[in-house]
């Protein structure tokens, strides 16, 4: 009987009952003191595990996975041989635009919220040469690579503003709140991913364009060096999904994919194992898997 | 490989390292584990049916073979036995008491049998129902329950019975 009802505790605490079954459950906690006390203790009993555990999904993965994963041997993947977008296409639409280090504040913000636009809406005009096999491909590469600069470029702006990052909304008060006022400028709503447990605070939003609409840089910042302050691009797209893709602006790394409709970009200095991990934690709270 | 197929793999790579870390209790082992399920899932990816769950996918190939490294190498460790690698044994300094709590939870983690380490794992630290569980392991949702109801009764009494063994030594120690 007891082992029955201990069974019986940890289908409820699983959230495994039907309702009815959980009104009788909840019944039974009412009115005995011991069974509560059992419930209590195989709560606590899991959450022990779970905190023993969870370590392992907050540290950075080691490259010999990442590399496995992508069935590469781990002397092929080294952080230096990652591929900046540029070197990948080939016969590019437009020449590459190197980046230099000391590119004025305010030009960057120029380039980011006026650049893009027209950048994005030139892209559909260009003509590709020697493009025959796949247009749309090349297309759809440069879109993201247009993003992507522009996103390393706003990073940058947070980093060169130290304690006082260039936002639009600041999370002083309810950083919820300060996302529902950047939301409203958006076609649809941003919800907040909570990054705490990576010890990431949430200091602001701001409007950014990205694809040539508005879209939500979400800024984070921390006092672990190793993953340093850390920018969230959330925004609508019209390309098709993509799965979580790197790339590299100089210092800047750069984990962005596209999930139904919704573009996301997670931007930082942190090693590539920190931004999966992270990037892994964002999709799952956003429901962008 | 299609590098769709890779990029699953690389998103799922976090968890499937937490996973392993439960199954084997050692941090290098756990690596070991998961890297060795990359090469197997890539060897077997026409065998993964789109429309299911690929991380379910994948727990069961870490698991299979945890379970075949456990059955050849019987590695059946003994009480308070803890490895220099053991898991979060590199993580900063923290209280000792906390600490001593998570200690007792690997132990008592190492303690439980693997079927029902496996179900412990599945359900409470990876969030699977009964039923996604059941379908990783390919048992019935019922064995599920059971090995599920037995490991956390384990787990549970297994951490009294060091709380008090801390308790006793705390007051010995005052005396």
């Amino acid at each position: 009987m007891q082992q029955r009802s201990d069974d019986r505790l940890i289908a409820y605490l699983d959230g495994e009952l039907e309702t009815t079954q959980r009104c009788e459950v909840e019944a039974w906690l009412d009115a005995d003191p011991d069974a509560r006390r059992r419930m209590a203790k195989l709560a606590e009993s899991a959450h022990l595990l779970r905190s023993v555990l969870d370590e392992a999904v907050r540290e950075p993965v080691p490259d010999r996975l990442i590399a496995a994963a992508r069935g590469e041997t781990p002397r092929r993947l080294t952080r230096a041989e990652i591929v900046p977008f540029h070197r990948r296409l080939s016969g590019r639409v437009a020449a590459p635009r190197p980046w230099r280090t000391g590119l004025p504040v305010a030009a960057s913000v120029i380039g980011i919220l006026l650049g893009s636009t027209a950048s994005y809406l030139g892209v559909g005009k260009l003509t590709l040469d020697g493009a025959a096999g796949r247009p749309a491909a090349r297309e759809t590469a440069a879109v993201n690579n247009l993003w992507l600069d522009n996103a390393a470029g706003y990073f940058k702006l947070i980093v060169n503003a130290g304690d006082n990052p260039p936002v639009d909304v600041s999370a002083t008060g309810d950083p919820r709140e300060a996302l529902q006022k950047i939301s409203q400028s958006l076609p649809q709503e941003v919800r907040l991913p909570d990054l705490k447990p990576w010890g990431l605070s949430f200091r602001g939003a701001r409007l950014v364009v990205q694809e040539g609409r508005p879209a939500a840089a979400l800024v984070y910042t921390t006092d672990n060096k190793a993953i340093g302050p850390l920018g969230l691009i959330i925004g609508s797209s019209k390309q098709p999904d993509i799965s979580p893709t790197f790339d590299r602006r100089q210092d800047v790394n750069l984990l962005y994919w596209r999930h139904q409709g919704r573009a996301f970009a997670l931007v930082g200095q942190a090693d590539i194992g920190y931004l999966w991990g992270i990037a892994n934690d964002v999709a799952w709270q956003l429901d962008a898997v | 490989m299609s590098a769709q197929f890779g990029d699953q793999l690389i998103a799922v790579l976090p968890r499937l390292r937490r996973f392993a870390r439960g199954l084997s209790g050692s941090l290098t082992d756990a690596d070991d584990l998961v890297q060795a399920a990359c090469e197997r899932a890539l060897a077997r990816q026409h065998q993964f049916q789109e429309g299911t769950r690929f991380d379910s996918w994948m727990f069961r190939i870490v698991q299979t073979i945890w379970i075949d490294q456990v059955r050849s190498r019987d590695v059946r460790k003994e009480d308070g036995d803890v490895a220099e690698d053991r898991l979060g044994s590199d993580e900063p300094v923290r209280r000792v008491e906390a600490r001593l709590a998570l200690d007792e939870v690997r132990r008592a983690l190492d303690c439980l049998p693997p079927d029902q380490r496996t179900a412990l794992l599945l359900v409470t630290v990876e969030g699977l129902s009964y039923k996604e569980a059941a379908d990783t392991v390919q048992v019935p949702v019922g064995t599920i329950m059971s090995r599920l109801a037995r490991a956390r009764i384990a787990l549970q009494m297994q951490l009294e019975a060091g709380r008090g063994g801390r308790r006793s030594a705390r007051n010995a120690a005052a005396q």
